[in-house]
């Protein structure tokens, strides 16, 4: 059976991708994402070897303990507005990169813009760029 | 060794898209972005020196190989964690992450192959070389008005 610490939990579902028997369920609304851990009887320690949170542990199976559940709100993108991430998968990020490279030239904290902006933003400096080349006179 | 995108020369009909579809099972590693009616830009993987992706991964499943920012899908758990980390959104996750490997095992990636533009290259000296004609073109001319 596993246990589960939510403090540490990311809700980023790699235990529950990586779970041979879908013991461990993941639902996703708009705007929510919930992971449901089963009750397992499985010595199996998959979910435990590969959560990047260290979150989970192996316990003994105890009938009376209940399910665990967690659920996370999704971050909306500062951009767009869709949501993409849960926060603690986002403060991973910010907590593991270089601070300097955290923002863009232009101050922007692109961790906080989805992947589809992030690629829009990227397209748009690339076009300015263009553009600026074509009017630079010589100097 | 990314793929270099000439974006004067991109004609957004979006043909390494598809090309990178095909040779990848379906699951593309590239798109086209329109800015207004200016321009299309391809958005391809940097293969970053100091690639944010492979710090974000825990699994080793992304790991720089040489110049290449490669990817090993058996130690890939799908935690998404690489694509929140790539800051020009080109890491994907769809149950396990992929992203641009070159063309592992082909002579040049299929986009470049494809381009009916010639706007994707991975020869940095023929990026370079374009650029410089360009520049030195639009100088000659006093600059575009």
């Amino acid at each position: 059976m596993i246990r589960i610490d939510p403090d540490l939990c990311l809700g980023c579902c790699s235990c529950s991708n990586v779970c041979p028997n879908q013991n461990i369920v993941r639902t996703e609304t708009q705007d929510k994402r919930s992971i449901h851990w089963k009750r397992c009887k499985e010595e199996c320690d998959l979910c435990v070897e590969f959560c990047p949170a260290k979150a989970l542990t192996l316990v003994p199976f105890d009938e009376s303990v209940p399910e665990p559940e967690v659920s996370f709100d999704l971050v909306a993108c500062k951009i767009c507005g869709s949501r993409y991430a849960t926060e603690p998968m986002l403060r991973r990020i910010e907590s593991v990169l270089p601070a300097e490279s955290q923002k863009d030239p232009e101050g922007l904290e692109w961790i906080r813009v989805c992947p589809t902006c992030r690629r829009n933003i990227e397209a748009e400096r690339a076009t300015r760029e263009m553009v600026l080349g074509r009017c630079r006179k010589s100097p | 060794m990314p793929v270099y995108v000439d974006v004067a020369r991109c004609i957004g009909c979006r043909s390494c898209e598809v090309a990178c579809e095909r040779v990848h099972e379906g699951l593309g590693h590239v798109k086209v972005h329109f800015v207004g009616d200016s321009a299309s830009v391809p958005i391809f993987c940097h293969h970053c020196e100091e690639a944010n992706c492979t710090i974000a991964c825990f699994s080793g499943a992304l790991f720089k190989d040489g110049e290449r920012t490669a990817f090993d899908v058996e130690k890939c758990t799908g935690c998404g964690l690489c694509s929140l980390a790539c800051p020009f959104g080109v890491v994907w996750t769809d149950k396990i992450a992929h992203k641009c490997d070159l063309c592992d095992g082909r002579a040049e990636p299929a986009c470049v192959t494809t381009c009916p533009a010639n706007a994707l290259t991975t020869d940095f000296e023929l990026a370079s070389r374009r650029a410089r004609v360009r520049a030195a073109r639009t100088a000659a001319q006093g600059g575009r008005r």
